[in-house]
């Protein structure tokens, strides 16, 4: 008998006498014994609230008693209503130039940790995303301590005389700049890593081949490196992009009003304020909607690579 | 000739690379140095070393309180994640069922959740079961966040296992939960246990989710959130966060090294 799993599809696939497979199945745990506490949870607790959200959207839910039913007029005000859909356009393109600046600096770092044959490599990437795993407010604090009219470069800049104390560098923070400084600081050790996971298993035998075929280094990069290494930077990308067009922690903490972005417009419509929980919902499902598409296409993409490759 | 690097190419990398690190960990190591500042706010010159602002924040009953609260809520999630991960991760490897593609889906979609939406849909949840917001509301929470990536660690380990040694056990007459303490677990122990520590940081530095979710008990990451508007505070916060940075580098540094031993020493066996 063949081992476990493999060896249950044959049976299948060549309909044995079923006797002696049966009584051992029954003995073991049964698929649903084993998937069903987690898939119940996460329907529970992942599934069902989306759902709440969607009956919010469309006023099956509402927060204040009183007449409602069925009614799409907060989608509709969404797409009417230009302030939360400009506002998503400046959410997205912030956290495009931050994922194409954070992408375009990872990958000559991963570049260099994968082929430059450096011993030690697991230990610089270890290195370089150390700073990941640890509090992401305690990084953004360190950026608020630093960029702050009287912070570190300011006062540095006083203190060397470079600056008067009246005329501080004030577009440092609660800005624009700021918040995409930060998120760019933030994900860039992580960003490294799928970009050099794809460039580790490329086949360095395919660019001695390039170079035996008298390809320069730049055409092999171009023509072989490149193409090989597009599933770790189309993920890279996307890993940054994803939670960041989404981010509400770091315009809070260094945006100001020039840096608010669509999270914290989120996160005010549920706040204590004017709550509007329906346009809140309405939000929140379009983001999560976007985000699931681009999910999507990229798990598409990547099984289409698969299949070219084998 | 390198067909990757010219020499040259190799010195420019290795400069961008320091640079980078530099970028990196040059914030980390300003905080360092105002923790030890004896001046309230962090501002040039520096104007004398203390130790007082680590003294203060150990008698800070609020600070003890809510890394206490995150201790307690990263530590009970965590083994909820892991155990679910296991179940999930047994299921998935070791079964062919209809729908797995699915199943699988479901399994891992809390990745790419925005934990804002998150956070906010699960509040609805609680508001309509009329549910008070409490630690175990952000206990569930935190155990949605982790399971996908408990199942994604523990997951590729029980494939490098040969899973006849479970169909051995049971045709020497094992029950499933004998031959899963006696075979499976010690054999995926370092990925459980490898588990155990992402969930568990993870928990204990959320915040999106928490903020949705917390009762009247903050969590560290909450709390800290909130000092970070009352600047008075802020030596004591820059000197308790350095410390938890400091042990969760350690622990996860570590955490990884035993479990490279472990699986090596289980290898080699």
């Amino acid at each position: 008998m063949g081992a476990g799993e493999g060896g249950l599809t044959v049976e299948a696939a060549t309909s044995e006498p079923a006797a002696a497979p049966r009584r051992r199945r029954r003995r073991r745990l049964t698929t649903p014994a084993l998937l069903g506490l987690p898939v119940a949870w996460l329907a529970v607790f992942f599934l069902a609230p989306i759902a709440i959200v969607a009956a919010y959207s469309v006023d099956v839910l509402v927060l204040f008693p009183g007449p409602h039913g069925f009614t799409i007029s907060a989608w509709r005000s969404l797409f009417s209503d230009t302030p939360y859909l400009h506002l998503f356009a400046k959410s997205v393109e912030m956290s495009l130039i931050v994922s194409a600046i954070v992408v375009l600096v990872a990958y000559p770092l991963a570049y260099f940790l994968a082929l430059s044959g450096t011993k030690r490599k697991y230990i610089l990437l270890l290195v370089l995303i150390a700073p990941f795993l640890t509090s992401y407010l305690l990084r953004v604090l360190a950026w608020k301590v630093i960029l702050g009219d009287q912070g570190v470069i300011n006062t540095f800049l006083f203190w060397t005389g470079l600056r008067s104390p009246e005329h501080p560098l004030s577009f440092l923070l609660y800005s624009r700049f700021a918040v995409m400084l930060v998120l760019g600081y933030v994900w860039l050790p992580f960003v490294a890593l799928p970009i050099f996971v794809t460039l580790e298993t490329l086949d360095r035998g395919l660019l001695e081949a390039a170079s035996d075929l008298y390809a320069s280094r730049l055409q092999a990069f171009v023509r072989v490196t490149l193409p090989l290494s597009a599933p770790g930077l189309v993920a890279a990308f996307l890993f940054v992009f994803i939670p960041t067009v989404g981010e509400f922690i770091t315009p809070s903490l260094v945006g100001g009003t020039g840096g608010y972005m669509y999270g914290n417009q989120i996160v005010d419509l549920f706040g204590t304020g004017f709550p509007d929980w329906e346009t809140g919902s309405v939000l929140a499902l379009f983001l999560l909607a976007v985000i699931a598409i681009l999910t999507l296409v990229f798990v598409r993409f990547l099984r289409a690579g698969e299949a070219q490759a084998a | 000739m390198d067909v990757a690097l010219s020499p040259n190419g190799r010195r420019l990398m290795r400069v961008f690379f320091a640079l980078v690190i530099l970028f990196l960990y040059a914030p980390i190591a300003i905080l360092l140095v105002f923790s030890f500042n004896s001046s309230p706010v962090p501002v040039f010159p520096l104007s004398g070393f203390t130790l007082g602002w680590y003294h203060d924040f150990l008698t800070n009953a609020d600070i003890r309180g809510a890394l206490e609260t995150s201790a307690i809520i990263a530590a009970v999630s965590s083994v909820g994640a892991v155990v679910l991960g296991i179940l999930a991760a047994i299921g998935l490897t070791r079964r062919r069922f209809r729908g797995q593609l699915g199943v699988t889906a479901l399994l891992l979609s809390p990745l790419v959740i925005p934990l804002l939406v998150l956070g906010v849909s699960m509040a609805l949840l609680f508001h309509e079961l009329g549910m008070q917001r409490s630690m175990y509301t952000v206990m569930i929470g935190h155990i949605v966040i982790s399971v996908p990536y408990t199942i994604l660690v523990i997951r590729p380990r029980l494939g490098q296992i040969d899973a006849s040694l479970g169909e051995a056990a049971y045709d020497l007459g094992a029950g499933p939960l004998t031959t899963f303490r006696t075979v499976t677990l010690p054999l995926i122990l370092p990925a459980v246990v490898s588990a155990f520590m992402i969930a568990f940081t993870i928990s204990f530095d959320e915040f999106p989710v928490a903020s949705f979710l917390v009762g009247p008990r903050q969590t560290f990451p909450v709390y800290l959130y909130a000092a970070l508007r009352f600047p008075s505070q802020l030596p004591q916060v820059i000197a308790v966060a350095v410390v938890v940075l400091l042990v969760s580098l350690a622990v996860i540094v570590a955490a990884e090294l035993w479990r490279r031993r472990a699986e090596a020493r289980l290898e080699a066996a």
